[in-house]
């Protein structure tokens, strides 16, 4: 009997492993899509419900009829900020459908998570939807996910009660000094997610942005949090998080009902509902205020984006073509005003943000208000989240601006171990020229290439037109931390005429260097 | 250094006992130190000699025996089939055919394919379906089910190795019976004997095939993962394969100079879970022992009440109780408000917020709920404990602090030794009551590259926990994995072998 059984698992074995070699086909068209498919689902809780009654109505719709597509849903309860993490553990066995917030789509495709749309889909995607959706579903030029909503953002929602002057909203040490002087929180998840203490470094003017390859790897990253900018932003972060009011927390519901209760809580469309039952009457929304630091005032930026659909890669060609027309419905513009209208989720399509009642919403209102100075949410590599996230720890320690700098300094050097940048360094450089020659007056470094040598690690520059009395150095990595002149003083070059500056490292560990010019013919 | 004799070790002041103490406590470091060699030396040697006795066996028995035996080299079961027990040949038989038809269908494909951990990633081609046009995905090798099959195909091989040798012992043993007249067991007398002189191995057969199953070959699995390159990148079939990288994920965790900091923050939280684990167990320990000789006084009413509602906490679950005291906590919680409402504090206290208020209170809430556990086990053994012991001791003048040091500790750690070293060791991998407490938190800005962002109350499991559920580093979860058995089994072995219940058996009977 055992045996039985054995031979018949290795007989279906052998079944699957054959099927799988066999179902290599060409590219064929196949029309007929006829059948009953079995679809997994993953969406939030909050819409579970209304999902099925979606795919309900598809399956009665035309689209489904006409082709005699039949669709059995089983409907799974997952998060948009957990679908990404539980279908890269298992690929295969994950969702067909899924919700996912639009952070998550590098980590998506990276992990073949996520299937890249046709043609046909890119054109429902780009007809339909308004351009920050579409940008926000494309990776590496290619186009990944069905918008689903465009209301992926924070604003403030606060308490009428509290805040009783209107135009403290725009100030937050204003607001800082209202929540403490009536013991009530200000509830801000600084520390909880890089997600919400961007807002501060976009404010203050910082920029960190990442292009991907197609395959999901980082090509370049734009990221100035490491500047004067940056230190503006942790300063003005310090000011609430070192206030008696700071809470971490993005819970609306939670927070405006706690023991000591918030406030302010900053939170997205998702809470609204959450924060119009706590606070009743009281209930009031607005965009996010201005901070100040040495005497100059910065607005709060902050991330705007989308909930985004995914269709799972498939085996089954058909199976992916009616996921594909699924997909559309759910993410077209009658699923979408009903998604407002039972749990007032922002719609992406742009005949539904027409609508009058959505125009004028106030929830809403508030975050395109913030919008304003927003920035579209690109993609950015897992990690990343992780690395700005402790800036706010680090931030509500630091005593001085030095110990923001270090903070600064050392998430610059993690994020280029990330990106695969090797630090400037003695005998790999680069090293540059700059001083007062030609058309540069000590603005701007003309760098230099390695040369092999036995002699130790030589540095080149281009041929340069140096006039008599000519000033310069050599610096590395175009910082004045580590640079080489005629010992400490600038090398004056006595001869005018054709050179190529040489650097000679002789010892890279005692940081030595000498600078010969070699004339040019 | 001479060795001194009792008379003369005696004779030497205060101060030279202590210096000779310490001499010889050098001295003695080579020497330990030999003494391991000498053992690892011997250990390696007998295994030598055991392999050449097998050998020297397998061809001794091939040279006296007769062609039954020789033939059974080959066929399985030929000389037992032969010789009259058809169904203990048939039995050797039958695996050999099952082995042979295993690998020739499959696992000669696994282990051919071991080696590299599969070669050919996803494939994806367009195809057009009813004017949509759709990506179509093939899978193709998996590198997991590889590792997966081939270990267990190896596990076979050795199965097979170990049957082949049975089979040739069984023929030296059947023609020895046969050369002095004896008759063989017959296949009734086989089925007999496992209900009789072989029952053990009846009992023992299920047992040990779960315990392989369930236990080795997952323990086995995560060790081979710590040498492969699995992880998101590499999940091992929807996106790129994973193969060997040897030693590199090790090095990882040990080189200081890599660039992710991989080595900083397991040392920084291998300190924290030895210093949790140490707070964990011994607050408990004493603190629950002081509780039970509290509650045990002649004179203390309604001890059971006492005892009843120190039990309470154990009857409610702790994921309940921990998750609650977490918000009971918070920054914006009921502790904070009520204090603020009393006008005992202005401001909220932020207890998850601080590196060491965290790693205070953790410990704290830890001791509420461990002492009752500590409070029962002390109960029973404080009231064993003769009484007479105390009372010549109160006659010879001795406080209650000299009888505490002198009659109840000792006894205490004698009998709860074991214990001791089990809860240290339960502590270290205490994932609950760090887990539902803080999750780790509050964040930790030296250790934010090295994945699973790990705070300042992580341990070492939860680092584990994050790593695999937040960044799916499977391979370095396993190197950290080997880690914490090392730092067990280390920790183990020492206290183990110092432990006095280990030794003086007789000392407190």
């Amino acid at each position: 009997m055992k045996k039985r059984i054995l031979s018949l698992f290795i007989a279906l074995f052998v079944a699957v492993v054959l099927v799988g070699c066999a179902s290599k086909t060409t590219t064929e068209a196949q029309l007929d899509l006829t059948g009953t498919y079995k679809v997994k689902v993953w969406v939030a809780d909050a819409i579970t419900a209304l999902t099925q009654t979606q795919i309900d109505a598809f399956n009665a719709s035309e689209e489904a009829t006409s082709r005699g597509i039949k669709v059995e849903a089983t409907i799974e309860a997952v998060g948009e900020g957990d679908a990404a993490s539980k279908m890269t553990s298992d690929v295969i066995n994950g969702a067909d459908i899924f919700g996912f917030a639009q952070d998550q789509l590098a980590r998506l495709v990276e992990a073949k998570g996520v299937s890249q749309l046709g043609n046909a889909a890119a054109k429902f995607v780009n007809d339909n939807n308004d351009g920050g959706a579409a940008a926000a579903a494309t990776l590496g030029g290619q186009l990944y996910a069905y918008p689903m909503t465009s209301d992926n953002g924070y604003f403030m929602y606060y308490d009428k009660s509290v805040i009783t002057d209107a135009t403290h909203l725009t100030s937050l040490e204003q607001l800082i000094a209202d929540c403490e002087a009536a013991s009530k929180m200000f509830s801000f998840e600084l520390e909880g997610s890089g997600w919400y203490n961007a807002a501060f470094f976009f404010g203050a003017g910082c920029v960190s942005s990442f292009t991907f390859e197609k395959n999901g790897a980082i090509a370049t990253v734009n990221d100035t949090y490491n500047s004067d900018k940056g230190v503006i932003a942790m300063k003005g972060m310090q000011k609430l998080l070192t206030s008696t009011c700071y809470n971490n927390s993005s819970n609306a519901a939670a927070s405006f009902d706690a023991s000591v209760g918030s406030a302010i809580v900053v939170s997205g469309t998702w809470d609204s509902n959450a924060a119009q039952s706590a606070l009743g009457d009281n209930f009031g929304v607005a965009p996010l205020p201005s901070f100040t630091v040495d005497g100059k005032t910065y607005h709060l930026g902050s991330f705007t984006g989308n909930k985004l659909m995914g269709v799972r890669p498939q085996q089954d060609p058909k199976k992916a073509a009616v996921l594909n027309l699924l997909a559309q419905y759910l993410t077209g513009q009658t699923c979408q005003e009903q998604r407002y209208k039972e749990n007032g989720w922002g719609p992406s399509n742009l005949e539904a943000q027409k609508l009058p009642e959505i125009a004028n919403d106030p929830v809403l209102s508030a975050f395109n208000a913030q919008n304003e100075y927003g920035v579209p949410q690109g993609q950015y590599p897992g990690q990343w989240w992780d690395l700005t996230k402790v800036l706010a720890t680090s931030a509500k320690n630091a005593k001085s601006d030095a110990d923001i700098q270090t903070a600064l300094q050392s998430y610059r050097s993690t994020l280029d171990s990330l990106v695969g940048v090797v630090p400037p360094s003695w005998d790999n450089g680069p090293w540059g020229v700059i001083g007062k020659f030609g058309e540069y007056n000590w603005n701007e470094d003309v760098l230099m290439t390695k040369k092999e040598s036995t002699e130790g690690f030589v540095f080149e520059s281009a041929p340069i037109e140096f006039a008599e009395g000519d000033q310069f150095k050599c610096r590395l990595g175009e910082n004045w931390d580590s640079s080489v002149g005629n010992g400490k003083d600038n090398f004056v070059v006595e001869t005018a005429g054709k050179y190529i500056v040489r650097l000679t490292v002789t010892d890279a560990n005692a940081k030595t260097a000498t600078i010969t010019l070699v004339p040019v013919e | 250094m001479e060795k001194l004799n009792d008379l003369q070790y005696l004779r030497l002041s205060k101060w030279k006992k202590f210096l000779y103490k310490l001499c010889m406590f050098f001295v003695g470091i080579p020497v330990f130190f030999k003494n391991i060699g000498i053992k690892i030396g011997r250990f390696f040697k007998n295994i030598v000699l055991r392999i050449k006795d097998l050998f020297v066996d397998l061809f001794l028995t091939f040279k006296n025996g007769d062609y039954k035996t020789r033939v059974s080299y080959l066929i399985f079961g030929f000389g037992n089939i032969t010789r009259g027990q058809v169904f203990r040949g048939l039995f050797f038989f039958l695996f050999e055919v099952l082995f042979i038809f295993y690998m020739i269908f499959w696992g000669g494909g696994w282990l051919s394919k071991l080696g590299t951990l599969g070669t050919q990633g996803p494939t994806t081609e367009w195809v057009d379906v009813g004017g949509i046009d759709v990506e179509k995905t093939v899978y193709h090798d998996d590198s997991f089910k590889i590792l997966l099959y081939g270990i267990l195909t190896i596990f076979f091989i050795i199965a097979f190795i170990y049957t082949w040798r049975i089979n040739i012992k069984q023929n030296k043993i059947a023609q020895e019976i046969l050369a002095t007249g004896k008759k063989l067991k017959s296949g009734k007398d086989d089925i007999h004997s496992l209900i009789d002189d072989q029952f053990h191995k009846t009992l023992l057969a299920l047992p040990i095939t779960g315990i392989i199953i369930f236990t080795v070959l997952p323990i086995f699995f995560m060790i081979i993962i710590a040498f492969t390159n699995y992880d998101k990148t590499h999940n091992g079939i929807s996106n790129n394969l994973f193969s060997w990288v040897g030693f590199e994920n090790f090095n990882q965790l040990v080189n200081v100079g890599s660039s992710s900091n991989f080595s900083a923050t397991f040392g920084e939280i291998l300190g924290w879970t030895l210093m949790w684990a140490f707070f964990a167990t011994f607050t408990n320990y004493f603190l629950g022992m002081l509780v039970a000789i509290m509650i045990n006084k002649k004179g203390i009413k309604m001890k059971k009440v006492w005892r009843t509602i120190l039990v309470l906490t154990i009857a409610i679950p702790q994921f309940v109780s921990l998750l609650y005291v977490s918000k009971l906590f918070a920054t914006d919680g009921i502790v904070n408000g009520i204090l603020i409402k009393l006008k005992w504090i202005e401001q909220p206290i932020r207890f998850w917020e601080d590196k060491w208020l965290a790693r205070l209170m953790v410990i704290l809430i830890n001791i509420w709920i461990g002492i009752p556990y500590l409070m029962l086990i002390a109960t029973g053994i404080l009231m064993n404990i003769p009484q007479d012991l105390y009372e010549s001791a109160r006659i010879d003048g001795a406080n209650a602090w000299q009888q505490y040091m002198k009659i109840t500790l000792p006894y205490m750690l004698f009998v709860t030794g074991p214990y001791l070293l089990t809860s240290f060791i339960g502590n270290i991998n205490n994932f609950n009551v760090i887990y539902l407490l803080t999750t780790g938190g509050p964040n930790n800005p030296n250790s934010s590259t090295a994945g699973g962002s790990a705070g300042y109350t992580d341990l070492l499991i939860t680092w584990l926990f994050k790593i695999t559920t937040n960044d799916s580093n499977y391979k370095i979860a396993a190197v950290i994995g080997i880690m914490v058995f090392v730092v067990v089994a280390v920790i183990s072995l020492i206290v183990y072998n110092i432990m006095p219940s280990t030794k003086n058996e007789e000392d407190f009977s």
